[in-house]
């Protein structure tokens, strides 16, 4: 069986990616909404790390939109997915979700940034001035709002291919359990890299404060794939199947345990506790750290669309 | 701050339940059938009689416009089974099983898959169709695809558009020189096809997975036990 082409085969690499890319922004946006909540305060917009998540979070979720709005047959008709509804179908709902999270996205970014927006027009214009007073009487309702969707954004990634009915791997209760947690700690990596990279201190607060969460992330992350796995093999019948070929010899055998669970998440598991322990951290170490989780989690989303549709019920 | 946090708890809580309430009422009201089916088509199709001379596919290729390199239906072969000279062929035909319960209409984001309430046949709307391939995805028997000409998702539909139109059965089944197709409405208690199934053990394909497909299949002898 070719890797990438095979029967039953329908959705390809563009759908993996828009996964993830939804799961980055996300999770991005989570963290610096914790970020700006429990460390930063209202100097928020100062942080490297912050401004990377902010960066990251809406461009992830507007390339993520885009490839799928390619990756369809008829890509001119696109905007059909938005006047025509079906409530039973979780594509729609999705879609839904993700346009009023883009708007919670900007308000809140526009709370987090509104001193340098303002600074910057200098009270040249009123209005802006008028709008953002306005925004910010409900700033706690924007950021609780935007928490609440950006987890739902997560979650959906993984609905999106439980609900077919065709593939016992995918047909999961687990899968959008996985998938919003991977996303969270991809959403902690983008973050972290851009950070760094943002000239952001790695040896700052924000750092150890991701570090603290990412540990008991990757921990459970482990143990929802455990879950996953040991349920479709006790299960039986298709689901076995199903899973014994993803996990077994051959080419995504080889993705799934090299790359997503010693490169994905043993190695960042390791490379934090060291970190914890070490006193110092240096940029090259939360740069490695960082950007083996986000390869983990993108091969993650290929590996189960992939071999998730090789067997069928 | 206290008073700030406990208002947006207060909005998170209203918007979360108002969302997920809303959804699930729509959800439940589009599950329910209004007004029920005028008619209930169904399919027979039996393989003790048929030859696998894919004159219905050839049939269904004409009428319904099919271009090169896909099919709304085909006839798969297994075999040769026995030892010669009593050696036979099991022939399945490969098309949309007319789901009672469809996955398709289910996942389809903007209703061009639809399910025709007078006539249960399951459709595309061509313009609706935005591509999407969910639907392709979702149906557990595999036979839908694109239309390499519209570029939307395309399937048998009983000839739903172009023979019964006219008040013809499906082009396979008039193609057919073994009378092997069986077409009619199942809520009908006189008619040819609830005969047919009255007259011989039948199965369906893939029962299990709850999508109560309206295509009827009588078992050949032939074939491997298998299990
Ligand atoms: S067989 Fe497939 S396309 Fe036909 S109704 Fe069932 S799920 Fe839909
Ligand atoms: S491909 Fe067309 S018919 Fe199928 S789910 Fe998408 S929009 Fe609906
Ligand atoms: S036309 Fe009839 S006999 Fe020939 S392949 Fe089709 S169903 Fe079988």
């Amino acid at each position: 069986m070719n890797p990438f082409h095979f029967d039953g085969l329908i959705w390809h690499w563009p759908i993996a990616i828009y996964l993830f890319l939804a799961g980055v922004s996300a999770g991005a946006i989570c963290f610096a909404v914790l970020l700006k909540q429990f460390k930063l305060g209202e100097d928020a917009y100062k942080s490297g790390f912050v401004q990377a998540a902010c960066l990251i979070s809406p461009l992830a979720v507007f390339a993520g939109l885009g490839i799928l709005v390619i990756d369809l047959t008829k890509p001119f008709d696109f905007w059909k997915i938005l006047v025509f509804y079906n409530p039973r179908s979780v594509m729609s709902v999705g879609v839904a979700v993700l346009l009023i999270y883009q708007v919670a996205l900007f308000a809140w970014l526009a709370c987090v940034f509104k001193e340098p927006v303002l600074t910057w027009c200098q009270g040249r214009w009123s209005v802006v001035d008028k709008g953002f007073k306005a925004l910010m009487k409900y700033e706690a309702t924007i950021t609780g709002l935007l928490v609440l969707l950006a987890l739902s954004l997560g979650a959906y990634t993984g609905f999106l291919l439980s609900a077919l009915r065709t593939y016992p791997m995918l047909n999961n209760p687990v899968l959008p359990l996985l998938f919003l947690i991977s996303g969270i700690s991809s959403g902690a990596a983008a973050t972290l890299l851009g950070g760094v990279l943002l000239k952001g201190n790695p040896d700052g607060k924000e750092v150890h404060f991701i570090h603290n969460i990412e540990i008991p992330i990757i921990l459970l992350e482990l143990v929802l794939l455990f879950t996953f796995f040991a349920g479709l093999i006790l299960s039986g019948g298709q689901s076995q199947v199903a899973a014994l070929t993803a996990i077994g010899e051959g080419f995504w055998g080889w993705v799934f345990w090299g790359g997503v669970v010693v490169m994905g998440l043993s190695m960042p598991l390791a490379l934090n506790l060291f970190m914890k322990a070490s006193s110092k951290r240096k940029f090259s170490y939360v740069a490695m750290t960082a950007s083996f989780s986000l390869v983990g989690v993108l091969l993650l989303r290929n590996f189960i669309l992939y071999t998730g549709q090789m067997t069928i019920a | 701050m206290s008073n700030s946090r406990r208002l947006f708890l207060k909005g998170a809580c209203v918007a979360a339940v108002g969302a997920s309430g809303f959804t699930l009422v729509r959800a439940k009201e589009a599950g329910k059938n209004t007004s029920k089916p005028v008619y209930k088509y169904a399919l027979v199709h039996d393989e003790t009689k048929c030859i696998g001379c894919d004159a219905c596919s050839i049939a269904c290729r004409e009428v319904n416009q099919v271009p090169e390199g896909v099919s709304r239906l085909e006839i798969k072969r297994e075999g040769p089974f026995g030892e010669y000279p009593n050696q036979y062929f099991r022939f399945t035909r490969h098309s949309c099983q007319q789901c009672e319960s469809t996955p398709c209409v289910d996942v389809c984001p903007t209703g061009a898959a639809y399910k025709d309430p007078d006539t249960g046949i399951v459709s595309v709307d061509e313009w609706k169709c935005v591509g999407c391939q969910y639907c392709i995805a979702a149906c557990p028997y595999q036979i839908r695809f694109i239309n390499p000409i519209t570029k939307a998702a395309d399937k048998c539909d009983f000839c739903k558009d172009t023979r019964l139109k006219e008040g013809k059965k499906p082009a396979c089944v008039s193609a057919c020189p073994t009378k092997a197709l069986t077409f009619g409405d199942i809520t009908d208690p006189d008619s040819q096809i609830v005969k047919v199934l009255k007259s011989a053990p039948s199965y369906r394909s893939k029962l299990d997975l709850g999508t109560r497909p309206k295509v009827f299949r009588i078992a050949s002898q032939g074939g491997e036990v298998k299990l």
